[in-house]
């Protein structure tokens, strides 16, 4: 997919633009404000991964300005004010997902692909499926291979959010910011129990393992 | 002035309030005497009445008396004529008659106040009073008073003069303080008289001030040093590493292992500024939006968070009931310091120990959050330096983490107006283990008062 990122650290955007050539996106790259407003307005990206601090225009104005002018493209911003209320106020602006300074590389290209599969799915879905295991969302119920699982709910909404974006790595701040609403990182490795749970309950009666770890990363749900 | 003008009504007000109770007494004791004399007559008739009249008016005495028949005719009495009394429908009623009374110096004409009367069948009755005796008392009085006034203006205006100087002397304390601050003392203190007056709240604001400037002034100073040690030293180590790295024989698998190590530290590095970058906000001026909220579901969640992995951990994790507990607070920030403490606690709780995680009322009112472990537990004597930044117990310098974990709680405590304590926990074999305790402001109906 067509990526759009807007960073005047020259440094920063020619890594930003290699590690998203890597991962299979064709990558433009802006180091201003207003350069990066008209590219974006102009051009058919699927996401723009905006600075917060820029020349000429603040990445944040700019994209209020973009969807003042109905322009709806996922936006990811980028930002050394990485406050939870710098988080707030960037996503009130109309961005979608919000990135501190300094961030792991494999957490920008997860998040740039999350955006882009979050746009996919316009209509509403009810139903859920990865391989065998399928998720009833109107039923609330889990089954795999016919048989039926039963979930707590947190352990619902993690399956929920791991299968909405299966085949991605989903990292660890990703799944505590989008399945528990917490916009810090604690010490204790606390979402890895709660994902070998979940695991023990989806995949340890089956041959087929669904639920991967991806070393150094996070998880990646997949057939 | 104003003073001075209040002094005067005041006792202006009190001879007023004198004088009409003095001269009321007086003519009650007439009229008393008006009664007295009427039922002798009821019951011994105008020869009783005559007897008593004489001998009243005979002996010495503040009333005059006089008796006449019913056609005006003096009978007995200390008025030589029949005053000219006022026709009037009435029994009996009140006038100011002149007499003249002998005295030392001869005969004066004393004013009176006179009740008189016509007794059954016709004789008149008049009782009065020497008006002189009751102008004497008041004038008694008025002198009284005068002294009065003069004492208490005198009074009053040393006492002003005592207060003003009070005044001036604490003010040039309190600005004697502050100029010493300015001079960089910051441990020099107003002294706090313990009078509860508005200088000693004054005093002990500007205490509170700069014990909270000193603290911070001190955190910075110290967080200086700890951050060259805590930020040099891991990257002196990664600069090593790399050095070696570039100074041996090439080898891909030795190679990458160096880029691994010099991911994992500058990691360790980036999280041990944006715990500073944090921190400074928390404690800087930087305005939180602090909205109503209720804690109970915030600690119910992280109990649920942490559960699983203290289950893993071999620790027993329970959790006290929770009831609704509105306070003003930041969601995120109260979330990240129970966090915080959980984390401490599963870190430093051996494997077979409990975790109580609970959330109440203290007996002052205010809201608690308590994590108490069975753990190693920090002993009193530090209890309070491991607050502050960087700090970490030399039992556990080995340990990851930069020792900004408490201070972050504390900072979030203090942000909310609340309090951070650490305290003895759950007693086990290994000593008393820890309780770290966030306590913030309750919000109710009752006393819903919160600052900020």
């Amino acid at each position: 997919m067509k990526v759009l990122v807007v960073e005047d650290d020259f440094e920063l955007a020619r890594t930003l633009k290699r590690a998203l050539e890597d991962d299979g996106h064709v990558v433009d790259v802006a180091s201003d404000g207003v350069t990066g407003e008209t590219m974006a307005s102009v051009a058919g990206y699927d996401v723009l991964v905006f600075d917060r601090m820029l020349p000429h225009k603040e990445g944040q104005e700019v994209v209020r300005d973009l969807r003042e002018a109905g322009v709806s493209t996922p936006v990811l911003i980028l930002s050394a004010l990485d406050g939870v209320e710098h988080r707030v106020q960037g996503l009130n602006a109309g961005s979608n997902d919000y990135l501190g300074k300094p961030f792991n590389t494999d957490e920008l290209l997860a998040r740039v692909r999350s955006l882009w599969h979050g746009r996919d799915r316009n209509g509403p879905v009810t139903r859920l499926q990865v391989g065998d295991l399928e998720m009833d969302l109107l039923a609330r119920t889990v089954h795999r291979g016919g048989a039926k699982i039963d979930l707590q709910p947190r352990e619902f909404r993690l399956l929920e959010y791991l299968m909405r974006h299966a085949g991605q790595v989903v990292t660890r701040t990703m799944l505590l910011e989008k399945v528990w609403d917490y916009h810090f990182d604690p010490q204790t490795n606390v979402i890895d129990v709660h994902i070998s749970r979940l695991r023990a309950k989806i995949d340890r009666d089956f041959e087929v393992q669904l639920l991967h770890t991806v070393r150094g990363s996070g998880y990646r749900l997949e057939a | 002035m104003v003073f001075l003008a209040l002094v005067f009504a005041l006792l202006s007000y009190v001879y007023y309030a004198t004088a009409f109770q003095v001269s009321k007494e007086a003519n009650d004791a007439v009229l008393r005497e008006y009664r007295l004399l009427e039922s002798t007559y009821d019951s011994g008739g105008l020869r009783g009445l005559n007897e008593q009249v004489v001998e009243r008016s005979a002996a010495p005495g503040p009333l005059y008396y006089l008796l006449a028949d019913q056609d005006g005719k003096v009978i007995s009495g200390d008025y030589d004529q029949l005053p000219r009394l006022p026709a009037s429908g009435s029994q009996s009623e009140w006038g100011e008659f002149p007499v003249k009374v002998t005295t030392e110096d001869g005969v004066e004409e004393h004013k009176t106040y006179a009740h008189f009367g016509r007794l059954l069948n016709g004789p008149i009755l008049v009782v009065a009073r020497d008006m002189r005796e009751s102008a004497a008392a008041a004038s008694r009085m008025t002198k009284a008073l005068t002294y009065a006034a003069g004492i208490s203006v005198a009074f009053s205006i040393l006492a002003g003069l005592v207060a003003a100087w009070l005044a001036s002397r604490r003010v040039e304390l309190l600005s004697e303080t502050t100029r010493k601050v300015m001079a960089g003392d910051l441990t020099h203190r107003a002294r706090v008289e313990g009078w509860g007056d508005e200088f000693d709240l004054l005093a002990q604001n500007l205490n509170d001030m700069l014990a909270r400037l000193e603290k911070q002034a001190h955190a910075t100073r110290t967080a200086g040093d700890a951050i060259a040690h805590d930020l040099r030293t891991p990257i002196t180590r990664l600069r090593q590493r790399l050095d070696e790295a570039l100074g041996s024989t090439p080898d891909a698998e030795a190679d990458r292992e160096a880029l691994r190590y010099a991911r994992e530290e500058t990691d360790r590095v980036l999280k041990t500024f944006n715990a500073v970058l944090q921190l400074s906000r928390l404690n800087s001026a930087e305005s939180w939006r602090l909205t109503r909220l209720d804690i109970a579901p915030i600690v119910e969640e992280m109990a649920e968070l942490y559960e699983p992995a203290a289950e893993e951990a071999g620790l027993v994790m329970t959790k006290g009931r929770a009831s609704p507990m509105m306070v003003l607070g930041h969601a995120q920030l109260i979330s990240q310091a129970l966090a915080n403490l959980l984390d401490n606690a599963m870190k430093y709780t051996p494997k077979g120990g409990r975790v109580h995680l609970s959330c109440g009322q203290r007996a002052d009112g205010r809201l608690e959050i308590r994590v108490a472990d069975s753990g190693l537990g920090i002993p009193p004597a530090d209890r309070e330096r491991v607050k502050e930044r960087f700090v970490r117990l030399e039992a556990n310098l080995s340990s990851h983490g930069a020792g900004l974990g408490l201070a972050l709680v504390d900072a979030v405590a203090e942000l909310h107006g609340g309090d951070f304590l650490l305290e003895d926990g759950l007693a086990s074999g290994a000593g008393v283990g820890l309780a770290a305790v966030v306590v913030l402001p309750a919000l109710d109906g009752r006393d819903g008062q919160r600052f900020r």
